[in-house]
């Protein structure tokens, strides 16, 4: 608007820079990528992390707030949340993992043979995942874990795993619907090529970019679900320590005015969460760097 | 003609609903009768325990826990064509009863909060698209992936912390205070915090959705020479982008429902807010069968209606989306 006008339309090119390394750079989570590396290394290496045994009930030192001795404080029970942090990232990050495995296991088959099959199996699967949608997930969690009895590490994993593979059935379904017919699909059956053989070779390398962005905001699902679960009572116990446990016990936090049993469990949740946002993000980023025309 | 054809589509849906709804009530059934714990404690409490076997198998015939599975299912299946849902172990009342009073508390919070992301979404999302990539953008974008990440529970947690416990300007947990259920301020006074939690854990992920669906909208060609012929930006963003990205958001934020109504169930657990969501999780813990039942078919039905409605929406609004086409629902993707 400099003098009365405006151009409209033009393309200003030279605004990118089309030097190399900065390009490069830009763009990709380095940060996230580096914090969760850390997280997690640490997680892996809790026993050099600290000297401090995590479930030890030291009843003396009991809803210490953080101090030199402890650094980020104990909790009601006397234990220090320092190395119940690195101890209990391990089993959040477990959970996570596999059950996301697990998730996008169920995800693959079902999807993959919805959207193979005719109109008929298709129409009735696809009819079931509604009706498994259409229940509250934490309805269907509280359901299963019941079905378990006492939750372990394993059983919440597994009840995670078989809760969350409905979305991404769908989205898998009408991927492999869209490349089904195409030459090279037929050329492999034709050659003799089983299921697994069409499955693993044709249509996992064709939708697996679309998947994976699923796959990362899974693992944050899970572990979202897993701490939600432990918080409420209905996950892990509180002996078995993980980051929704260590919640566990905020009510007798709140009572007390211990914010650093609430906040420093949680910091590190949502945390990972974000980096594992931010990596999610940076593989769906469908790059459009066309110009606006507005 | 057309009466008639409305007439048949609309009745497929009713079958379909009430197909869905069966199977939803038989899943339920089965699988909460196949937990274990013992629908007995919930009725009797601690007396349960002292019971003798024989007093405690005389209790299990009264309640018509002895027979077969498929033999309660139908029984249960028969008073409910009737009307008559059970009682509930625990409040020994109807269970109709028991949720009525209730409903209207989780309508109240989810209702609200439903609204105000609706509206909020739209404002954020076109705000972000009109500075895309400025500073502000940037910054809005950075904020909302933060809140969109943090688990609903923490969030609460850590406003309880601060705005109840520490500055004490607003309740921690309950609807309303004792003796001052019909007073409106009250009631706000204690909404305030969970329709926080509430609405701050899902604006984002549909304000960045609008703001995707409006980037991609502001580089279609038909912007180009809106703009050529000099409308200004205001113009052509309200009255040609706005409009072509609604139907898809009306669609989307109808499937949504559920996504909200689960994350209300999570605050109201926290809260401790008497809603629906408290019940379920109650139910559901201790056995109260019958009102879990008809919770489970209440929040089910929901999402199945939101979901038709849906697609009715999208195919009122853009006629190329046929009846039967598939996949036809609006998908929420994922953040």
């Amino acid at each position: 608007m400099r003098d009365g006008f405006e151009i409209v339309g033009i393309r200003r090119t030279e605004q990118y820079p089309a030097s190399g390394s900065q390009s490069r750079r830009q763009g990709k989570p380095l940060v996230s990528a580096l914090l969760l590396c850390f997280i997690a290394a640490g997680c892996l290496a809790c026993k050099w992390m600290t000297a401090k045994d995590p479930s030890y009930l030291n009843l003396q030192y009991h809803s210490m707030p953080p101090n030199r001795e402890f650094i980020f404080g104990t909790d009601t029970m006397g234990r220090d949340i320092f190395s119940m942090i690195w101890y209990g990232g391990r089993i959040s990050l477990f959970i996570g993992l596999v059950s996301t495995l697990l998730t996008t296991f169920l995800a693959v088959i079902v999807g993959a043979i919805s959207g193979c099959a005719s109109g008929k199996v298709d129409a009735v699967i696809m009819r079931g995942v509604d009706i498994l949608l259409s229940v509250p997930e934490l309805l269907l969690v509280l359901l299963l874990q019941a079905v378990f009895g006492r939750p372990n590490v394993f059983s919440i994993t597994l009840v995670i795993g078989i809760t969350g593979w409905m979305r991404m059935s769908r989205v898998i379904r009408t991927e492999v619907r869209q490349i089904r017919n195409s030459e090279y699909v037929t050329a492999a059956r034709c050659m003799g090529g089983g299921f697994f053989h069409v499955l693993w070779h044709h249509l996992v390398p064709n939708f697996i970019s679309s998947v994976m962005f699923m796959v990362v905001m899974s693992i944050r699902s899970a572990i979202v679900a897993e701490s939600t679960l432990s918080f409420m009572g209905i996950g892990l116990p509180v002996e078995v320590i993980s980051w929704g446990s260590m919640l566990s016990l905020a009510e007798q936090a709140l009572s007390g005015r211990a914010w650093w049993m609430i906040l420093i469990p949680g910091l590190f949740l949502v945390v990972t969460l974000v980096c594992l946002t931010n990596l999610g993000n940076h593989l769906q980023r469908h790059v459009n760097r066309r110009h606006s025309n507005l | 003609m057309k009466i008639n054809r409305y007439m048949k589509i609309i009745g497929r849906k009713i079958l379909l609903l009430a197909g869905s709804v069966f199977i939803l009530s038989l899943l339920v059934f089965y699988i909460s009768r196949l937990s274990p714990g013992d629908p007995l404690v919930s009725y009797y409490g601690d007396r349960a325990e002292k019971m003798s076997p024989q007093e405690q198998e005389w209790a299990r015939d009264r309640l018509g826990l002895n027979d077969p599975i498929h033999v309660q299912y139908i029984r249960w299946l028969q008073n409910a064509f009737r009307g008559d849902f059970g009682i509930s172990y625990k409040y020994k009342m109807d269970v109709t009863a028991v949720i009525g009073g209730r409903i209207l508390n989780t309508l109240l919070l989810g209702g609200i909060g439903f609204l105000l992301i609706f509206v909020l979404a739209l404002l954020l999302g076109i705000l972000c698209a009109w500075h895309e990539d400025k500073i502000l953008d940037r910054v809005i974008c950075k904020i909302g992936t933060v809140t969109s990440c943090i688990p609903e529970f923490w969030l609460s947690l850590v406003l309880i912390l601060i705005f109840a416990v520490s500055l004490r300007w607003f309740p921690s947990s309950g609807a309303y205070a004792v003796g001052k259920e019909n007073n409106p301020a009250d009631r706000v006074r204690h909404l305030v915090l969970p329709l926080t939690v509430v609405v701050m854990s899902h604006l984002w992920y549909y304000a960045y959705m609008i703001r995707n669906k409006l980037l991609v909208e502001v580089r279609a060609d038909y912007v180009l020479l809106a703009r050529m012929k000099g409308l200004r930006k205001s113009q052509v963003m309200f009255r040609h982008c706005l409009p072509n990205i609604l139907p898809g958001y009306f669609s989307i934020m109808a499937v949504s429902v559920p996504h909200v109504l689960g994350g209300t169930y999570i605050v109201e657990t926290v809260f401790s807010y008497p809603g629906i969501g408290t019940l379920t999780y109650e139910s559901a813990r201790y056995q109260d069968y019958n009102l879990l039942m008809l919770l489970s078919l209440i929040t089910g039905i929901t999402v199945i209606v939101c979901n038709m409605l849906a697609q009715a929406v999208s195919e009122r609004i853009d006629p190329r989306i046929r009846v039967d086409d598939e996949g036809a629902y609006g998908e929420v993707e994922e953040l």
